[in-house]
């Protein structure tokens, strides 16, 4: 009888407990809501102001919100945001979801939710991503509900936000509002100053400053540092589209066309940009082409190893002397990328308005700060306050680099609106290895790389 | 004698014809999408559930009413299954499943009260078995656990949560089901009875049929949900076009087809081949040699099988970024130890050799091998453990007997050991192959953050190839016919180790 009163008892205590969790009670959200705060950023690590970003009689409502750390640290203060938030948004109760873990990565788990059906109200994808999930209608057009909040797109970084803003018909920036950018980065090339130093070589930070760093100080660089012998190689970058496409950025070419709706990869200037990176793998002063150079970086044996902001965190503990200087210019200018990734909005989500308050609470610009401090983001809000506290996130001391990548014109990272970014990415990389390494003629690749990738385009 | 109709049959009778009217109209309801909003391969496949199902109760219909074992066994299986199905459907809706999330969350709050139980059950145990002299001590210590109980269970909020519990139960979208669930629950109870069982004269050999069924029940369930299942369904997919996000169109064979001409995925299977043909023998044969060596008596064989298994154990995410770092052509320890055994060469030989500094994984001619040494290293210990536990089942006298008549220990080990060793060699052979065909982690972590192909696609593999496609390309119907053209791959494979292993008498052994 004591058993199964027990049983009984533990049964009910479990049924209780779960039914205690209110994770899926949803209701309607009111008509109006109160726009957060959107310009201004305390500086650094302090709670988000909570009495802006209250929603007015708000019910009781559960948003479940995933986004993609780059590491432990950086979850769990997405984890201690969201808590935060928690308690600042009336009426709205979060749920962080991390997203990957050791069986699937972000993007797989994602995908799979979405297909389930049981993808959180809202979540961060790629801006590369943005024209997959918007044409195919799996995630809200914000606009109406930004109008209602007061809410300017001129308060974030315009490159993102005219891929945020395209419309599905025309491909082109209108009146749409796919999400909010999270984070930005942009490329800088992490130098090792002690290795620069014992070759005799020029400081590129300097170099910069004096507005001297340009390809041919670049190479002068990486060759003294290669001539100090051994194991040590002046400069490396990793074989994927972003450390090639800044090159051909450089040279005043590009993947695209100018209005991204055919291959630009055989325009004169592209293929200029791509003839100075053959020739710089060409020698023996660089990491081969396709070995990941931050393992050697980190050890001391490579002067110079271009990679973008979510790399500092792991730069921070080499034992040396290291700062970031800005990608030397080509002929056309530096050719650096601006990155970024967005927060969307289910188009499945009960909770439309309060989803689109959560997405404003976390594109404020405190909110980036606390992210920024880790050191692996830059903030996507155009706000004076947070680029300086993101310049006292030091090392690097010369974090200007990176705001200089940002001012310097860079090509914003996007979807192809016309076609689809990773069948033309699987293609391009494939054919740009060939030609960096040698095993491809660059006439040829000249000649056929569009036609090649002319199966990656619907126009 | 004609048996006497008990009271249940009527009502039985009448339920098995609400079942088939229910599967039924929920079968045409799938059909003309009315009803529920269900698109893509998820409708198909619910069209084909329910359908079965609809065939079920029509059968389990005539059977009952011809009072024929087989309608209370098919009466049985459907009821059972509704039960669980609604049962679970129901509680899904309740959101019981993600609340269970906050379960753990309760059991945390209220951890000091469940101290209080899990002690006052030690003492009233120890007391128990003291015996009389403790029964005090014993009744006290009862009383302390259910209170404990009742407090533990109050304090994760059992009030609420029960009121909480019962108002989502009687939600529109949940009571019917509840209903169903417990009246279908009741009907399959009833049937498995016994006086169910003298009404349909079950033999005792039906009876135990029945009983097995249900003691597999959970298992088989858990099988068809979470394997099965999903199997059949990626089957369909593979038949469609699909994004995983939007409508599915049935395209027929059309990926499989294209699959011939698709040059990507050929290279793949031209990888995969190239890696097989290499790494199944070099991660089975050396194992076999090794296990050889450790099923010897020498000193400290113990530490070294444990360290031989340490790789499979090890997290192949760490594995591979360590292997990575040695494979680095700037900094790694292979080219350093190239380097040095050249040095060392030279200047015990005076040789003027150049050390060779291989790009192991952005060198399209041995990024291949590069997966192979990981693959070799990582899997040769498993195999070795798995040989020596085959190794100590032959019998001693064999090798006492080989003694008597001169045979050393080679011939001992090609002659005894060897094909001792038949049944275990074939287990070896064929999980390592499976392994093989199914590499995906050691060339994508290898080859991160540039593409998983690698140079030239060189570490391109059926795998990698899928889950390009899939998470990538939003191609998931075609990643299906991927996935299913390996599943082929594999099974043939193995198929021709099991007949030639049959040949053999292997699996007979």
């Amino acid at each position: 009888m004591t058993k199964r009163l027990i049983l009984l008892l533990t049964v009910l205590a479990m049924v209780a407990a779960a039914c205690g969790s209110d994770s899926t009670t949803t209701t309607d959200a009111p008509a109006t809501t109160q726009a957060p705060q959107t310009t201004e950023a305390p500086a650094t690590t302090q709670a988000p102001d909570t009495t802006d970003t209250t929603v007015e009689a708000m019910d009781d409502v559960t948003l479940r919100w995933m986004t993609r750390p780059d590491n432990p640290e950086e979850a769990a203060v997405y984890g201690s945001i969201s808590d935060q938030l928690d308690g600042s948004l009336d009426g709205i109760s979060l749920v962080y979801e991390p997203g990957s873990n050791e069986g699937a990565g972000y993007q797989q788990t994602l995908l799979t939710n979405l297909s389930a059906g049981t993808a959180p109200d809202v979540f961060w994808i790629p801006g590369t991503d943005i024209a997959d999930f918007a044409s195919r209608g799996v995630i809200l057009d914000l606009r109406q509900y930004a109008d209602a909040t007061g809410h300017n797109d001129a308060d974030f970084y315009p490159g993102p936000m005219a891929h945020l803003t395209t419309e599905l018909d025309t491909g082109q920036p209108g009146n749409a509002l796919w999400g909010l950018p999270r984070d930005v980065s942009t490329f800088a090339l992490y130098v090792n100053l002690d290795l620069i130093a014992e070759a005799g070589a020029p400081n590129p930070v300097e170099l910069e400053a004096n507005g001297e760093w340009t390809w041919e100080k670049f190479q002068e660089v990486v060759d003294a540092v290669a001539a100090l012998g051994g194991e040590v190689k002046g400069y490396g970058q990793s074989a994927w589209w972003g450390p090639y496409g800044a090159w051909l950025n450089a040279s005043g070419g590009g993947f695209f066309t100018d209005d991204r709706t055919a291959c630009g990869l055989d325009s004169a200037e592209s293929i200029a940009g791509l003839s100075a990176l053959r020739d710089l793998y060409s020698g023996e002063s660089v990491i081969p082409y396709g070995e990941d150079p931050e393992g050697p970086f980190r050890a001391g044996a490579v002067g110079m190893f271009q990679n973008g902001r979510w790399a500092t965190p792991g730069i921070r503990t080499v034992d040396f002397n290291w700062d970031v200087v800005g990608l030397p210019s080509g002929p056309a200018g530096p050719g650096n990328w601006l990155f970024w990734g967005a927060y969307v909005v289910n188009a499945d989500t009960a909770d439309p308005e309060a989803a689109w308050s959560l997405v404003q609470a976390l594109t404020q610009a405190d909110v980036q700060a606390q992210i920024s401090e880790l050191g692996a983001n830059i903030p996507s809000r155009v706000s004076q306050d947070a680029l300086d506290a993101f310049l006292g996130f030091t090392p690097p001391e010369n974090n200007q680099a990176f705001l200089d990548g940002l001012a310097n014109d860079p090509t914003t990272e996007g979807p192809l609106w016309a076609g689809s970014w990773p069948e033309f990415v699987g293609l391009m990389d494939g054919a740009i290895q060939a030609v960096v390494t040698g095993e491809r003629d660059i006439a040829d690749f000249e000649a056929n790389i569009c036609s090649e990738t002319a199966a990656a385009f619907s126009g | 004698m004609a048996t006497a109709i008990p009271t249940w049959y009527r009502p039985l009778i009448a339920w098995r014809g609400v079942m088939v009217a229910l599967t039924l109209t929920a079968t045409i309801g799938v059909l003309l999408r009315r009803g529920i909003v269900l698109d893509g391969p998820i409708r198909w496949t619910l069209l084909l559930a329910l359908a079965g199902a609809t065939v079920g109760t029509v059968h389990a219909l005539r059977a009952t009413r011809d009072r024929r074992h087989a309608g209370r066994f098919a009466g049985f299986a459907v009821d059972f299954l509704t039960a669980v199905i609604l049962a679970f459907i129901a509680l899904n809706r309740m959101g019981m499943f993600v609340g269970l999330d906050a379960v753990g969350e309760a059991f945390n709050r209220s951890f000091g009260w469940g101290l209080i139980v899990v002690l006052g059950w030690f003492i009233s145990g120890l007391a128990g078995r003291a015996g009389g002299s403790q029964r005090a001590l014993q009744t006290a210590a009862r009383w302390v656990m259910i209170g404990g109980l009742v407090v533990l269970a109050l304090s994760m909020g059992l009030i609420p949560g029960l009121v909480e519990f019962a108002r989502r139960a009687i939600a529109p979208s949940v009571l019917p089901l509840l209903i169903l669930a417990v009246t279908a629950g009741w009907f399959a109870r009833l049937q498995w009875s016994e006086p169910a069982g003298r009404f349909f004269a079950t033999t005792q050999r039906q009876a135990e049929t029945m009983d097995g069924w249900l003691f597999v029940a959970p298992n088989l369930l858990g099988f068809l949900a979470f394997f099965a299942g999903p199997l059949i369904v990626s089957l369909f997919i593979s038949f469609t076009e699909w994004d995983g996000l939007t409508d599915a169109t049935f395209v027929g064979l059309a990926h499989y087809s294209a699959l011939l001409s698709d040059g990507l995925f050929l290279r793949s299977l031209r990888n995969i081949a190239v890696f097989g043909l290499f790494a199944i023998p070099l991660a089975v044969i050396p194992a076999l040699f090794l296990a050889a060596l450790l099923n010897s008596k020498i000193p400290g064989v113990r530490f070294f099988r444990a360290i031989y298994f340490l790789p499979s154990i090890a997290g192949v995410v760490g594995v591979t970024l360590i292997w990575k770092q040695l494979f680095n052509s700037t900094i790694g320890y292979l080219n350093f130890m190239i380097l040095e055994a050249t040095e060392l060469i030279n200047t015990v030989f005076g040789t003027g050799l150049e050390a060779a500094q291989p790009q192991w994984i952005s060198d399209p001619a041995i990024a291949l091998t590069a997966v192979i040494i990981l693959f070799v290293w990582q899997q040769i210990g498993f195999n070795t453990v798995l040989f020596v536990a085959g190794m100590q089942g032959i019998d001693k006298t064999l090798y006492e007997a080989a003694q008597i008549d001169g045979a050393g220990p080679w011939k001992q080990f090609i002659n005894i050991t060897v094909p001792s060793l038949r049944a275990t060699t074939f287990f070896v052979v064929a999980t390592t192959t499976i392994l093989a065909l199914q590499l995906f982690n050691e060339p994508y972590i290898l080859q991160s953050p540039s593409p998983a192909a690698g140079p030239g696609n060189a570490t391109l593999t059926p795998v990698v190839y899928l889950v390009q496609n899939a998470f990538q390309e939003f191609q998931i119907g075609y990643a299906s016919a991927v996935a299913w053209a390996l599943f082929v791959l594999i099974f043939v494979v193995t198929l021709l180790y099991f007949r030639r292993s049959g040949e053999d008498g292997v699996l007979s052994t």
